[in-house]
């Protein structure tokens, strides 16, 4: 039943002359796997679903389901089937006849439509739920119909087009433990479009990051998170820290002082960012560096606190750390940091982000 | 609350209060001027209007209000979706271009286009249906404007995501979200070919003879109050029941 979807140098141009929603997206969905295409409004990522689904024509590229090519081919002949941002059912329809829908138009019989949407109704825990009409339904409720309904299709790849962030925090979890589940029992190649790391994070196995139509980075969660490659990767995911500064020999010298990095980075000017989770505060004698907390932010049990460090000569840094759970510290407090060298990242400064992004494009070409 | 009440009957008698001497004159044989209600009830009035051909004018009407009807509803729906897609690059002149024939004179326009019509050879049936269409077309996008307004496109792209053909979605999607619609711009259509009486007399030349025709040619003669009074009410009363059955569409929909 699932398919392995494969886009090569997917390109959208919306109007002509204007910057292309899409540029040169390639991006593999093996069969069985979640893919999240995670970026901010605008960044092209529901343009990605859109050129998938056949709803719009690529300008360049090609998308491949299964190795075949699937241009020119019409959207209700992909085997695919997406859910969007509202659950859109139809409204003149029951439950059951919405969940049905495709089986009716591929013409099964009228008895094993309603087998087969009782079924599915009951993956998505709605058993009973046949008879009502499709508008009685809470938020929570139809957004699972319409899940309910994309997988009665069984199609070989199911598009999400940022199905939950509609609905409110408690509601989200739970749908997302119901495809975790949904993931367990049917195994569907799923494309996910979000702008929510968390969810990216809870659902998909591979993320990859949009922005401005361009792929910025392609990998599981955790390296993304740990070893961001640019300053729009590192704050779409929340990371807070940017310490300007410069590498030299492997280490790198900014207000912070002269830290050692894990790993080599280009030589020349480069931006420190580090998780706050990562930083820990510490007695002044095994700190890497020294402040004054500014800013605390309460986040539930823990608390969010921003340093600023002093530089010699050279501008002050922010630095962002998370304390452990009930752990206080006042504001105006000197305190300590220690950023332990694993969770050191060096991306390239604003301005030279998209020079480098240039050459990585380059070098994919070769 | 009251005050709704209240409109509402004041509506109703604004509505009603016309008719209700049309019904007395319907069923009256003798009603002289003092008298408040007719002094002698009777089907007089019935006969004459059957005798006048009443029957064949109404059959004659409605043909006519449906064939409008029929072309005029698809045409104003491709409009209204026209003008809703953003496909086209001046929506508001194509809707005003569409809506002039309700700015200009009808008579104007059918004396014109009756020259124009006699010219080419056209039947009079035919020229007749074609003039009434391009004046309905301005109320039928009217109403299919404002339902492809309101009208979710994404509904169509998901029918047609889980398999749907271009002609299944317009079937099991389209039509039955846009029926209320469909069915109020399909009325007033109905209603520009039913009612006409300007257009008919011009292009029929007088020799085709629909309810109005008729209704207009037994009230500009006198003395005949009663059969005036029946083909009145044949005229109003048709489309009253199509509205109530309209009506309950559009309340089915909606539930």
């Amino acid at each position: 039943m699932s398919g392995s979807l494969q886009l090569t140098g997917l390109t959208r141009v919306h109007t002509a002359g204007a910057p292309p929603a899409l540029d040169d997206l390639t991006l593999a969905v093996p069969a069985g796997s979640c893919v999240a295409v995670l970026g901010p409004s605008g960044s092209g990522k529901s343009t990605v679903l859109r050129l998938t689904a056949g709803l719009d024509a690529p300008t360049r590229g090609t998308v491949h389901l299964d190795g075949r090519d699937l241009a020119g081919v019409v959207p209700e002949r992909r085997g695919m089937a997406m859910v969007f941002q509202r659950p859109l059912l139809f409204p003149h329809l029951s439950v059951r006849d919405n969940v049905g829908f495709a089986d009716r138009v591929r013409g099964l019989p009228r008895r094993e439509v309603r087998e087969r949407a009782e079924h599915h109704l009951e993956l998505v825990q709605l058993g009973g739920f046949g008879n009502r009409p499709a508008r009685a339904l809470s938020g929570g409720q139809a957004q699972r119909v319409a899940l309910a309904r994309a997988l009665a299709a069984e199609p070989r790849v199911l598009l999400l087009d940022e199905p939950f962030s509609a609905l409110d925090t408690g509601l989200r979890q739970e749908m997302h433990e119901l495809l975790a589940d949904l993931r367990l029992r049917l195994a569907p190649t799923v494309l996910l479009v979000t702008h929510d790391p968390a969810e990216a994070d809870a659902l998909a196995d591979t993320v990859a990051v949009l922005d401005a139509g361009r792929l910025q980075q392609l990998g599981p969660m955790r390296e993304l998170y740990a070893r961001p490659r640019s300053l729009a990767v590192s704050r779409l995911l929340g990371g807070r820290t940017e310490v300007p500064g410069t590498v030299t020999g492997g280490r790198h010298r900014s207000a912070l002082g002269d830290l050692e990095l894990p790993a080599p980075a280009p030589e020349g000017p480069g931006v420190l960012v580090v998780r706050p989770e990562a930083v820990t505060l510490v007695a002044a004698a095994d700190a890497d560096a020294r402040g004054t907390v500014v800013q605390v932010r309460r986040r539930g049990l823990r608390a969010l606190v921003t340093v600023e460090v002093a530089g010699r000569g050279t501008e002050p840094a922010a630095v962002a750390a998370e304390l452990p759970p009930g752990a206080e510290v006042p504001v105006g407090a000197e305190v300590g940091l220690r950023i332990p060298v694993t969770a050191r990242c060096v991306v390239p400064p604003a301005g030279l982000s998209e020079a480098r992004d240039g050459a990585s494009a380059h070098d994919r070409q070769r | 609350m009251l005050v709704s009440r209240l409109g509402r009957g004041a509506l109703a008698v604004w509505l009603v209060l016309p008719l209700v001497p049309l019904l007395l004159w319907a069923a009256a044989d003798r009603w002289s001027a003092p008298a408040l209600l007719p002094q002698a009830w009777g089907t007089t009035g019935l006969a004459e209007a059957r005798a006048a051909g009443a029957g064949p004018a109404a059959v004659r009407s409605a043909v006519l209000g449906t064939a409008v009807a029929v072309l005029a509803t698809p045409l104003g729906a491709l409009a209204g979706r026209a003008l809703t897609s953003g496909a086209l690059r001046a929506p508001g002149l194509v809707f005003a271009v569409l809506l002039s024939p309700l700015v200009l004179p009808p008579f104007a326009v059918a004396l014109g286009l009756d020259v124009l019509l006699l010219r080419l050879r056209v039947p009079a049936e035919v020229g007749l249906v074609l003039l009434l269409t391009v004046a309905a077309i301005p109320y039928t996008t009217v109403v299919m404007r404002a339902a492809y307004a309101a009208h979710d496109r994404h509904h169509d792209e998901e029918a047609r995501l889980l398999g749907a053909s271009a002609w299944q979605v317009v079937r099991s999607v389209h039509l039955p979200l846009l029926a209320p619609a469909v069915a109020g711009a399909a009325f007033l259509a109905f209603l520009v070919g039913w009612s006409d009486y300007v257009v008919t007399l011009l292009v029929g030349g007088g020799r085709l003879v629909t309810l109005p025709l008729l209704v207009g040619a037994a009230a500009s003669a006198t003395g005949n109050d009663a059969q005036v009074a029946v083909l009145a009410l044949s005229a109003v009363l048709p489309p009253v029941a199509l509205l109530v059955v309209i009506g309950s569409i559009g309340r089915r929909a909606r539930r």
